[in-house]
């Protein structure tokens, strides 16, 4: 793969200067995974080189080891044409690396100042130079579109755009040479992300050296320069984007193996299976929570599984948290079995029917310290009880048996500790806790997070047990190939915004994943639109 | 609409100050306390309340620095007592004033550095590593004096840094020392780039990491300066009781919360201020002063403390509520 990496690297050849950064063949492990394997990958000045992949393809992995959060396993990592290894991200700050993260690193109470030089401050003495601080700020705040009057307000008071021009001030006034963006326009409005562009190009041309990692395809083009690709934690491609096309791209990024190729029409047909006379469980009416959900209108009913697909920060999680009822709407309907509800709290949203099976198990959802019975019964304490306040030991472990038996959760026995099953046990666990409350629909969030192989498939055999016995689930899920095997119909959401729906594959138990629809998906995730697809497809 | 919603928006933006409030219950304090008693607003008694407010305020500085760097120390009150005694007993067994002064500045110092190597090198909670040290300093000072109190130290010139003896009128040394220790906090805390990094850490730990803040260094100075505010507070209490009884200090740590969070510190870190803490000391006091002028029985001022402690949180929490809706309110405007 190393040698095809320099053969492209000179056909593109833009620059035949050396480049400031040059990562080798690295490497990362994590026990038990492979987080980056043998990726190359060179940052000239004044170059935008874009970093493509899907998500967990090892592209934080990869900013991690350039930034200095992380050491690489194997390979090197040269900066100025030496070995360099980091052990803080200030070493990398200090040679002139600059990362702004996809997550806020600001401090929320300090002000624009304040931000740019915390860590880094100007000192006179042993006092702060709050003039110098200020006149360095100020002399670049302009050209990318903060006001002076902005500069004092603490920066958590500020929109996401201008948090954006913050960090990249922080990296300016140190006179960063390479700028690392992690997903910048996630977040951001339309005209807002025109502006950060315009930004990008700025720093193009005082010679930064930017790596832009982005989902939005189209995004892409007339602004990067070279495009990396990354899939499965390895290097695919480095490419030219006047050589490609978005549907290009979204083939490099989800991999076409040839012999599924063939199974692309599978779902052909199913549509005449008239689901629209199954009762609706769940219906939104232009839910709308901002700033992160607008106008979402769906449905799903009895026997069906709804995928969401979207990449972190589409709003999916959120949407989960407004059907719940833990976040109020700001306006639009919800129906439950074509009643109008005001869902309060999670707890109506339980009496209603409505369960979460979280992501994060180890956070939101199992109570490590106690026994399997006990988180089964955890949300259903009345079930359980003589006279709903005395807690019954027996009902207690009558029902967690009867769970263990069904699920085929396999244990010593109901007394025993939920931390020491395996995760997808643990998963077995959490999933009969939200059954036992009966509910008609189920939302799964991430469902198979961190569980191995042969467990999913018992965690998918779960999910459609449910929706055959006449319940309905949501599952959210940052894998596309399991979304599109499990679901009946897929809704793609984006920037808090649903911007499609189409038909899953339905139970897909042959192995075989459906790459087109894939792809359509991954496009649609990207942003990459119908016109544009069309105007790329007819040269 | 505008004209309904402005002035609304103005006192919203009132209550989001963190010192607004503190100054507001200031303000009615004074007044209700100069109505109700006529002898409340005279020299002497703002002598009285002024060197009575140094303790909590000594201790309420540093649990501020403290708190802005997100963490707490439960353990000023016992650090208080054993860095008194330790210097005391230094000056019974006949070391120079001096000498025995620095001690107990140098303990009260030395207690917060073992706090903030067990928070930072252990890695233990700061609730948990302060109120093991609350405990252990508060037995020590026992087991070693045997329940009896230390005697015999009081050499004349303790008498004036302890402000027993007046020599300046009402200005005595210990306020002279307090006046200091606000100045040297307040500067720190807003010109030094120590100050910067704490304010920041509190504001967010994980921004700190990335930015290249040496944030263990930060804390257990946060740490130190909050056992040396400690160590001199017992210094001037031992001087002022003239006797160091194994319980001195006891329950102090409440007040220097209290105060500290009165004055707009927030226990999620990342902000407050030396004024803020003077501002909290002060309440507590003319309230303690109150309850001493009224005649009534003294148990009531930790009821007090304690409610007063509790308001200022449930203001904190409010304001904050307010704050955050109305950033909400805003991003919803911009897109209607």
């Amino acid at each position: 793969m190393f040698p095809s990496n320099v053969t492209a690297a000179t056909q593109v050849g833009l620059a035949a200067e050396a480049p400031i950064v040059e990562a080798r063949r690295l490497g990362k492990r994590y026990p038990g995974v492979i987080a980056l394997d043998d990726v190359s990958l060179s940052l000239r000045a004044g170059e935008i080189h874009a970093l493509l992949g899907e998500n967990g393809a090892g592209k934080s992995t990869l900013i991690g080891l350039l930034s200095g959060l992380s050491n690489p396993d194997s390979g090197e990592l040269l900066v100025d044409n030496k070995t360099r290894n980091f052990t803080s991200p200030r070493q990398a700050q200090d040679l002139g690396i600059s990362t702004i993260y996809q997550e806020q690193t600001l401090a929320p109470h300090l002000t624009v100042i304040e931000n740019v030089y915390f860590g880094r401050e100007l000192k006179r003495g042993p006092f702060l130079d709050e003039r110098a601080m200020r006149r360095r700020v100020e002399s670049l705040c302009e050209e990318f579109g903060l006001s002076k009057t902005d500069l004092d307000l603490p920066t958590g008071s500020l929109g996401a755009l201008k948090q954006h021009v913050v960090q990249i001030l922080k990296a300016l006034a140190f006179d960063a040479r390479v700028v690392i963006l992690d997903e910048p326009t996630s977040g951001l409005e339309d005209s807002e992300r025109q502006m950060l562009f315009d930004h990008m190009r700025r720093m193009r041309e005082r010679g930064v050296a930017l790596l832009w990692v982005t989902h939005r395809l189209d995004e892409l083009f007339g602004l990067a320069d070279v495009i990396t690709v990354l899939r499965d934690s390895r290097w695919v491609a480095h490419v030219a984007p006047t050589d490609q096309t978005p549907d290009s791209l979204v083939r490099l990024m989800v991999g076409r193996s040839r012999n599924l190729a063939e199974s692309s029409t599978v779902h052909d047909g199913r549509e005449g299976l008239s689901d629209t006379e199954q009762a609706e469980v769940l219906k939104l009416t232009e839910v709308t929570r901002l700033p992160l959900l607008r106008d979402i209108s769906l449905t799903v009913r009895q026997g069906e599984i709804l995928g969401i697909a979207g990449i972190a920060g589409a709003g999916r999680t959120e949407l989960a948290r407004v059907i719940l009822g833990a976040d109020r709407t700001d306006s639009g309907e919800v129906f439950v079995r074509g009643r109008r509800v005001l869902i309060r709290n999670p707890r109506q949203a339980t009496k209603l029917g409505i369960s979460l099976v979280p992501e994060e198990r180890k956070t939101q959802a199992i109570l490590g310290s106690m026994s399997i019975a006990q988180n089964i019964s955890i949300s259903s304490l009345d079930d359980v009880s003589t006279g709903t306040i005395v807690l019954n030991n027996r009902k207690e472990k009558n029902a967690a048996n009867r769970f263990v038996t069904e699920l085929r959760i396999r244990c010593s026995g109901v007394t025993q500790k939920i931390g020491t099953l395996s995760g997808g046990n643990q998963q077995k666990v959490i999933i009969a806790r939200a059954l036992f409350n009966k509910p008609s629909l189920l939302i799964f969030d991430e469902p198979t997070q961190g569980i191995d192989v042969a467990a999913k498939t018992e965690i998918y055999r779960l999910i459609y047990d449910f929706v055959d016995k006449g319940g309905a689930a949501i599952v959210i899920s940052s894998e596309l190939p399991e979304l599109v095997n499990l679901s009946d119909r897929i809704v793609v959401m984006r920037e808090g915004r649903l911007v499609g729906e189409l038909t899953g594959q339905r139970r897909n138990t042959t192995g075989g994943t459906d790459n087109e629809l894939a792809e359509k998906i991954m496009a649609m995730v990207a942003g990459v639109t119908e016109q544009s697809r069309v105007a790329e497809e007819t040269p | 609409m505008i004209a309904i919603t402005a002035p609304s928006q103005r006192f919203s933006r009132l209550l989001a100050n963190p010192s607004a409030g503190a100054i507001l219950l200031l303000v009615i304090l004074i007044v209700a306390m100069s109505v109700a008693f006529p002898n409340f607003f005279t020299g002497i008694n703002a002598g009285n309340v002024s060197n009575q407010m140094v303790f909590v305020l000594l201790l309420a500085l540093g649990m501020t620095v403290v708190l802005i760097t997100g963490g707490i120390d439960l353990s000023v009150g016992s650090v208080m007592g054993l860095s008194a005694g330790i210097g005391a007993y230094t000056i019974t067994s006949g070391a120079p004033l001096v000498v025995g002064l620095l001690t107990t500045m140098a303990v009260g110092a030395f207690l917060g550095l073992i706090n903030g190597i067990m928070i930072t090198k252990l890695g233990l909670p700061d609730f948990i590593a302060t109120l093991a040290m609350l405990g252990v300093a508060r037995g020590a000072l026992f087991l070693w004096t045997g329940g009896v109190p230390i005697i015999g130290y009081m050499l004349p010139e303790y008498y004036v840094i302890s402000g027993l003896s007046q020599p300046f009128g009402f200005i005595t040394v210990p306020i002279l020392i307090a006046i200091v220790a606000v100045v040297v906090v307040a500067v720190v805390l807003k010109f030094t780039s120590y100050g910067r990094h704490a304010y920041g850490l509190g504001s967010s730990p994980h921004a700190a990491v990335l930015s290249g803040v040496p944030v263990a260094r930060i804390k257990v100075i946060a740490y130190m300066i909050s056992g040396l505010m400690a160590g001199v507070a017992g210094m001037i209490m031992a001087g002022r009781n003239t006797t160091v009884a194994p319980t001195m200090g006891l329950g102090y740590e409440v007040a220097a919360i209290a105060a500290a969070i009165i004055g707009g510190a927030a226990l999620g870190g990342g902000r407050g201020s030396a004024f803020g803490a003077v501002i909290g000391a002060l309440v507590l006091s003319i309230t303690a002063n109150a309850i001493n002028i009224a005649g009534v029985s003294s148990s009531w001022q930790q009821v007090v403390t304690g409610g007063v402690l509790l308001l200022a949180v449930v203001f904190d929490r409010v304001s904050s509520l307010i704050r955050a809706r109305s950033a909400r309110l805003a991003t919803r405007l911009a897109h209607a």
